[in-house]
């Protein structure tokens, strides 16, 4: 019984993980923009058929196509911040860049139907079939162990950045109060793009260590989006910290609740969980409330 | 939701009463030869989808538009509308119309649940929450397969039962003129209910509440009441339009009704022009009909959602609505709100 | 967050309870580390004009709010014509009789100045929901009267010219008319009004003086947030002097202005 439980967390780690390499991006987006972006989890599927490309078109290297995914989110990131989401951001209406990032996501969805179309590919990475055996009993795959390695060096170093380096702390000031930022020298348009492109290149990273797992469709984004948000909420919106645990929580979440419940049931837990947060703490585990300023 | 000026004002379209009775009546006219004109069942079928997308643009434009809460989960309701009426005929053998009923019922108690749940949530939180909801109802159709028979979904369901009027023929709804009189009736008869609630003095507290809550809280109203009042109506008309998609198609699967569908409707809202309740009617139709009449251009036109949608909302916020009223002040035909009163 | 009613000795201190409309004791509020009102009791005569004044950052808006019901005290007590205000919510004060205009101008932007004020209607109608549907004659009957009464309303602030322009545009000391004509419309028995002479020029701040006699005229009871101290010692019955979230002071406008507690603090600042 015991190994069930230590496999369970050691799959629960590497899927949150992975949820919090995307989440994070999320979250970094919405500290500093207060916006939330429908349009994420689509830059984690291009990620996906992009690193698909690379390996099996290309014949490239499994590792190094984790890199292009990056690339490839990246500058779809630049792409979409500076032709829909910096035109919109001047008109200060709380709905409509909503609205833009769930038309952006529509409209990347259905490009890849395009040109990839709806059935499901299978993504094999090399490492998928590489079992490593740990001690009592449980196992990883050599695909988990780069999943985890990879997501915890990109997320200490973004932790890292965000801390204590002056582009982090500038980015922080930005997220508390632009205008004030702008009047110290900082340009917060360009703050601004550089978060969406460190975003969008975490989720383009994500996409391509998530494809082996995921079923591979234009739409795969979908699934991972609600979730994700799940997770910035759980963790508390613009909230580096509380996203990381969020994350590492939902992923032992669910795979507590697939071997020892139902499958079918993860998703309902996970946001069953979602909507008690919101009942009680939509501020999430760490943050605080404030009354409206009449 | 902010005021934002370039929205067309609910006034700008208080055509007087005559005006609109003649719309009223080309829309009879319409709905009365369309089945006529269009003969093959693609087209009827498309139709009758088209009077579906209505039912539910409509209804998520009052949530939306009027009450200005962020409902990012209608599908949640169109499905919940769909299977408790299908279940409650083929389980249970209720009649058609009883079913309909607490199909509807249904749907507008879980909005108004769902909108009590999040009466203190802003913004964001709301359209999440809404988002998860939705996504809970579609897991609970897929997995509780005792009751619904998951993905493998539930075959054989009639359509609602022939009306036989004392010394007419029976009128069958298994034939699909028939079938499109029926929903796009009832699409009519809801339309012309919102439009009653939208200009009376509760459209007025709706705005009132969209505007500025605490404004509004201030003259004694209500603004959780009045919200959770909104999300009911909106929702439980979302649920009639999956009581009639159910008895329509027949087949009743959980995918149907995944959170993809919210965003199309949404789409629709937007792009017909949110918060003017005949804007969204246009968006549906327009977004229904469009896609099948480029089918000529292969799989292009499944993009057309995500441009139009990202498209309106980069030029056209207030969607066709606001894009008429521009051609109006551009070509001065007729005193629009734009050309009388300057900037709003 | 009830605290211990008000003792006897204090019971005593009050005026006979037939003329007191409004009572506070001891009233707390903070937000996060700021301490915005502290302890603070006072207590409103039917009929009066009741002046909140003191430096920036005194807590007057805060114990506006506290008293219409946006904000809820963190401990306290408050009554409006004997009924417990405490744990009341905004909407519900206004039905007992409390009204009241904002700092900064809140008003629905989209509808037009006639709508705005018959917003302020609702609270009194006496219709079924179901008749907002049917629209038969009581709704009729209702609406016309309710419109009448509006289009007075705007004749009182001088608006009714304007009765059909969106609210938008108006200019800003119209949009300062408009807020109060829109508060009346609730029939208060208590108004309060937050900095009504904000970013008004003088030929404004006169009609605001004259409308505000006027409704003193007819009985109303009003309380006002102001910087403005021309328009307090005009106006004033009774002052009611805060600083720094506590009181300060209280009386008659003359004797506001002799007292050297107050003047130092405004000195001070």
């Amino acid at each position: 019984m015991s190994t069930v439980i230590l496999q369970q967390a050691i799959n629960g780690i590497v899927l949150g993980s992975l949820y919090v390499l995307v989440a994070l991006g999320l979250t970094l987006i919405y500290g500093v923009l207060v916006q939330i972006n429908f349009a994420h989890a689509d830059v984690v599927t291009i990620g996906a058929f992009a690193a698909y490309l690379f390996t099996f078109n290309f014949g490239g290297n499994y590792l190094i196509s984790i890199a292009v995914a990056l690339i490839v989110g990246a500058a779809l990131g630049w792409l979409v911040n500076a032709a829909v989401f910096a035109p919109l951001r001047e008109r200060g209406n709380e709905l409509l860049p909503l609205i833009a990032t769930i038309g952006v996501s529509i409209l990347l969805q259905n490009v890849m139907l395009l040109w990839f179309g709806p059935i499901p590919y299978a993504f094999d990475s090399p490492y998928s079939n590489q079992v490593i055996r740990l001690g009592g009993g449980t196992f990883i795959t050599g695909q988990n162990i780069i999943i985890v390695v990879v997501s915890t060096l990109t997320i200490a170093l973004l932790y890292v950045f965000m801390k204590f380096t002056f582009m982090g702390k500038a980015l922080r000031a930005v997220a508390q109060d632009r205008e004030t930022a702008g009047l110290m020298g900082i340009n917060p348009n360009h703050l601004i793009m550089l978060t969406f492109v460190i975003a969008s290149a975490l989720a383009g990273m994500g996409g391509a260590m998530l494809g082996p797992i995921l079923v591979l469709t234009p739409f795969a984004g979908t699934t991972v989006i609600v979730k994700a948000f799940a997770i910035v909420i759980i963790g508390g919106f613009g909230n580096v910290e509380g996203t990381i645990i969020a994350g590492l929580l939902v992923g032992l979440i669910e795979s507590y609740t697939t071997q020892l419940v139902n499958p079918g049931l993860v998703d309902i837990v996970v946001f069953s969980l979602l909507l008690v947060m919101l009942a009680f703490r939509p501020t999430g585990l760490i943050a605080e409330k404030r009354e409206e300023n009449v | 939701m902010s005021s934002a000026d370039h929205l067309p004002s609910a006034a700008s379209f208080q055509r007087n009463a005559t005006h609109r009775r003649w719309w009223l009546i080309i829309s009879v006219i319409v709905i009365a030869i369309l089945p006529s004109v269009l003969q093959d069942s693609y087209w009827r079928t498309n139709l009758i989808v088209c009077a579906l997308n209505v039912m539910l643009a409509i209804g998520l434009d009052f949530i939306l538009g009027y009450a200005g809460q962020l409902n990012l989960g209608h599908s949640a309701f169109y499905g919940i509308g769909a299977y408790v009426s299908t279940l409650l005929i083929m389980k249970l053998g209720v009649p058609f119309w009883a079913a309909f009923l607490c199909g509807i019922l249904l749907s507008g108690t879980a909005g108004m649940a769902l909108s009590i749940f999040a009466v203190r949530l802003r913004g964001h939180y709301l359209a999440i929450a809404s988002l998860g909801f939705a996504v809970i109802v579609h897991q609970v159709l897929v997995n509780w397969i005792s009751l619904t028979q998951g993905p493998l979904g539930i075959y054989g369901i009639k359509p609602p039962p022939a009306i036989a009027l004392p010394g007419l023929p029976a009128v069958s709804f298994g034939d699909s003129a028939n079938m499109f009189y029926l929903v796009a009736g009832f699409a009519l008869l809801f339309y012309i209910l919102l439009d009653r609630l939208v200009r009376s003095p509760i459209g007025e507290t709706l705005t009132a509440i969209r505007e500025d809550e605490v404004s509004a809280a201030s003259l004694g109203i209500n603004c959780t009441a009045w919200k959770v009042f909104a999300f009911g109506i909106g929702s439980a008309v979302a649920g009639a339009a999956g009581a009639f998609y159910a008895s329509f198609v027949g087949t009743l699967v959980p995918d149907a009704f995944i959170i993809t569908e919210s965003f199309t409707i949404l789409a629709m809202v937007i792009v017909g022009g949110i918060g003017t309740l005949i804007g969204p009617v246009w968006g549906a139709i327009l977004l229904t009909v469009l896609p099948e009449v480029l089918r000529g251009f292969g799989d292009f036109r499944l993009v057309l959602y995500g441009v139009a949608l990202t498209l309106a909302v980069l030029f056209m916020p207030g969607g066709m609505m606001q894009a008429t009223q521009v051609f109006r002040a551009q070509f001065g035909f007729l005193r629009s709100k734009l050309g009388a009163e300057g900037t709003q | 967050m009830r605290s211990a009613a008000i003792s006897p000795a204090e019971v005593k201190a009050l005026d006979a309870p037939g003329t007191l409309l409004f009572r506070g004791h001891g009233l707390n509020k903070s937000f996060g580390g700021v301490h915005a009102v502290r302890d603070i009791s006072l207590s409103i005569s039917q009929g009066e004009v009741f002046a909140i004044i003191g430096p920036n950052g005194a807590g007057k808006s805060t114990l506006l709010n506290l008293m219409s019901g946006h904000y809820q005290p963190n401990s306290g007590a408050m009554s409006f014509g004997g009924v417990d205000l405490v744990g009341l919510p905004a909407h519900k004060r206004v039905r007992l009789g409390l009204a009241r205009t904002f700092q900064k101008i809140r008003l629905f932007n989209l509808l037009s100045v006639l709508d705005n004020v018959l917003v302020g209607f609702h609270v009194h109608h006496d219709l079924s929901a179901w008749q907002y549907l049917a629209q038969g004659a009581a709704f009729r009957r209702n609406h016309a009267s309710c419109i009448e009464q509006a289009r007075a309303l705007l004749s009182f602030v001088d608006l009714e010219p304007r009765a059909d322009v969106t609210a938008a545009s108006l200019a800003y000391g119209e949009r300062r008319m408009l807020e109060l004509a829109r508060a009346l419309a609730t029939s208060p028995r208590l108004l309060m009004l937050d900095e009504p002479a904000a970013g008004l020029n003088a030929a404004e701040v006169e009609k605001l003086l004259d409308r505000i006699a006027r409704l003193r005229a007819r009985g109303m009871t009003i309380v006002i947030v102001e910087h403005n101290m021309d328009l307090v010692m005009q106006v004033a019955d009774r002052v009611f002097v805060m600083d720094y979230g506590q009181y300060l002071f209280d009386g008659t406008p003359s004797e506001v202005q002799a007292s050297p507690a107050v003047i130092a603090a405004y000195l001070g600042m």
